[in-house]
């Protein structure tokens, strides 16, 4: 009854389309990945080979780290911000959206050689300046995040009647506000994550090496390593995103639908 | 008159307990991160774009981009921009029409993060799976030609500018199905019922009510994709070596040192560039989605 022939029809040419543009390549590189030694037959040994090189555990745990330092801090200068600007400064709020738009109006290229040209030697002599850059590539999303998700809430109500019961402005925040956007600040967290975990841009325009860089290098000395290496890394960032995304709508306040309205 | 006294003085307290760190002082540490990491480096970046060699204040950086081969990127690349994000945008508002009419609550979530993903996938990973796809080696490229199609019979590469086009529909469209679905989900069904009450019919409610509704959205979402395809990197620069020529690729050239002495500046001057191109793109998209947000308030 719901489906009538001519939606049937669109349906299936949509999935057609999709199968076509997503799933092949996707499933290309997933034969190939299992490919046997000089591309016959089928083995891990691709994935072997992968797990084996000297740079694969050091530079995932490199990029883990900086993903989870950008996260922290991330919310760490974000959430308050947000919070204030909801409680009592208003104000400035026409200010910190527009600030928080101007990282998908700058390229990251630009940002990077502006970075080169103008940090002092004792953040570029470390990789953690990485940490900044994915903060503030990273800030439009996480601000909308945080932002939809206290317009959701009755602030007002919530900060009138803890401190009214004698809490202090932190304990209301660290005790009230917080819990009541959970969802914002996990959805925040993990998009941060996840956008550090992969970036590449502004890594290799400053000359660091993460998991995404040390990928190039080692394609160029097998590409069926490197083919199981794109997979490894499709499939986990996708499985990421569908556990998080489960979390998050079991908690209500989805956190990858909140990327929509970054953009809407 | 009790009720009135203590909304007053817990009003008070709240007015007091935020006073002593009003007047912007708590926004202090996000001004000066923001100021520090990202307003300083673009200001630096475009002072150092008008100096020269000897720090004098010049405008000759600048002259490369008017014409010759620098020129040509800048075309190359707004090409590239507008045609991917013309296929995103077309291709994306269809899977958008049909996911919104056909697909459940929870099918949609998961459809959400995996275009989350595929979006953002516009790094290495998805060089290296096209090449697999699409290569000369690659899987759909044999099937093909066992069928008695050969893509590689013509001039086509996955290196040249059809073939980058193809890798950037990948994530173009799916950011597109992102951006795009709160505006299809926008439409009321009011609006559909008001109209055939006063006798439209689907054609005419088409385009009368839905298409001038979802314009300003489609620009808006249209020049974010243009802006995203602008800047992207990652793809280009792990397929392409140097084969098509892209702004991004170029500058990540020059900061790998492979530069004409008196040419350093040059690299500041293609990245101001950059920002002006997105910059005017951006700005499409903030008026488009100006309009776009009218019919969302109400």
């Amino acid at each position: 009854m719901r489906f009538s022939p001519s939606k049937i029809a669109t349906i299936t040419l949509a999935t057609l389309l999709a199968v076509l543009i997503f799933l092949l390549p996707l499933v290309a590189a997933s034969e190939y990945s299992f490919r046997g030694a000089g591309g016959k037959g089928h083995s891990f040994i691709n994935y072997q080979w992968l797990v084996q090189q000297d740079g694969f555990a050091s530079h995932l745990l490199t990029s883990l780290q900086l993903a989870v330092l950008s996260g922290l801090l991330n919310l760490i200068l974000m959430v308050p911000t947000a919070v204030l600007l909801h409680i009592s400064l208003k104000r400035w709020r026409p200010i910190v959206d527009f600030i928080c738009i101007l990282p998908l109006i700058i390229p990251v290229v630009s940002l990077a050689i502006g970075a080169q040209v103008s940090m002092p030697k004792i953040v570029q002599n470390s990789q953690y300046e990485l940490v900044f850059f994915f903060v503030i590539i990273a800030l439009p999303f996480t601000y909308r995040t945080l932002d939809t998700s206290l317009s959701s809430v009755d602030l007002k109500t919530l900060v009138e009647a803890s401190r009214s019961l004698g809490a202090h402005w932190i304990t209301t925040i660290v005790r009230v506000i917080v819990p009541s956007i959970k969802g914002g600040i996990t959805g925040a967290l993990f998009l941060s994550f996840a956008l550090s975990l992969g970036e590449f841009t502004i890594t290799s325009l400053l000359h660091w090496d993460t998991f995404p860089t040390w990928t190039v290098v080692a394609a160029q000395q097998n590409i069926l390593g490197a083919i199981a290496l794109s997979v490894f890394s499709f499939v986990g960032a996708v499985l990421l995103m569908i556990i998080i995304s489960t979390l998050a709508v079991r908690k209500r306040s989805a956190s990858i639908s909140h990327i929509e309205e970054v953009i809407a | 008159m009790k009720n009135g006294a203590v909304a007053n003085q817990s009003e008070g307290t709240i007015r007091r307990s935020f006073s002593i760190s009003t007047k912007s002082s708590p926004l202090f540490p996000f001004f000066i991160f923001v100021g520090f990491f990202l307003i300083w480096p673009i200001i630096s970046l475009i002072i150092r774009s008008f100096k020269g060699n000897e720090n004098e204040w010049t405008f000759a950086n600048y002259l490369p981009l008017l014409h010759g081969s620098y020129f040509h990127a800048f075309v190359v690349s707004i090409k590239l921009a507008s045609i991917t994000a013309l296929i995103g945008a077309i291709l994306g508002s269809f899977f958008v029409y049909v996911i919104v009419n056909s697909a459940g609550p929870k099918f949609t979530s998961v459809l959400d993060s995996i275009c989350a993903v595929f979006a953002n996938s516009g790094g290495v990973p998805l060089a290296f799976m096209f090449i697999a796809a699409f290569g000369t080696e690659g899987l759909f490229t044999k099937f093909l030609k066992s069928v008695g199609w050969d893509i590689y019979a013509g001039n086509f590469t996955l290196f040249s500018f059809t073939g980058v086009v193809l890798v950037y529909s990948f994530f173009q469209i799916p950011l597109m199905i992102l951006v795009f679905k709160p505006a299809l989900q926008g439409l009321r069904k009011e609006w559909s019922e008001a109209s055939i009450n006063l006798g439209a019919n689907s054609i005419t409610y088409w385009r009368h009510v839905v298409i001038p509704i979802l314009t300003p959205s489609f620009l808006s979402a249209f020049f974010l994709l243009f802006a995203g395809g602008f800047s992207a990197y990652a793809t280009a620069r792990a397929m392409t070596v140097g084969t098509v020529p892209l702004v991004p690729i170029i500058i990540g050239t020059l900061v790998d040192g492979n530069v004409i002495s008196n040419q350093t500046n040059l690299g500041d001057a293609l990245a101001v560039g950059m920002i002006v191109v997105a910059g005017v793109a951006m700005s499409g998209y903030l008026i488009a989605q100006r309009r776009a947000n009218r019919w969302r308030a109400a």
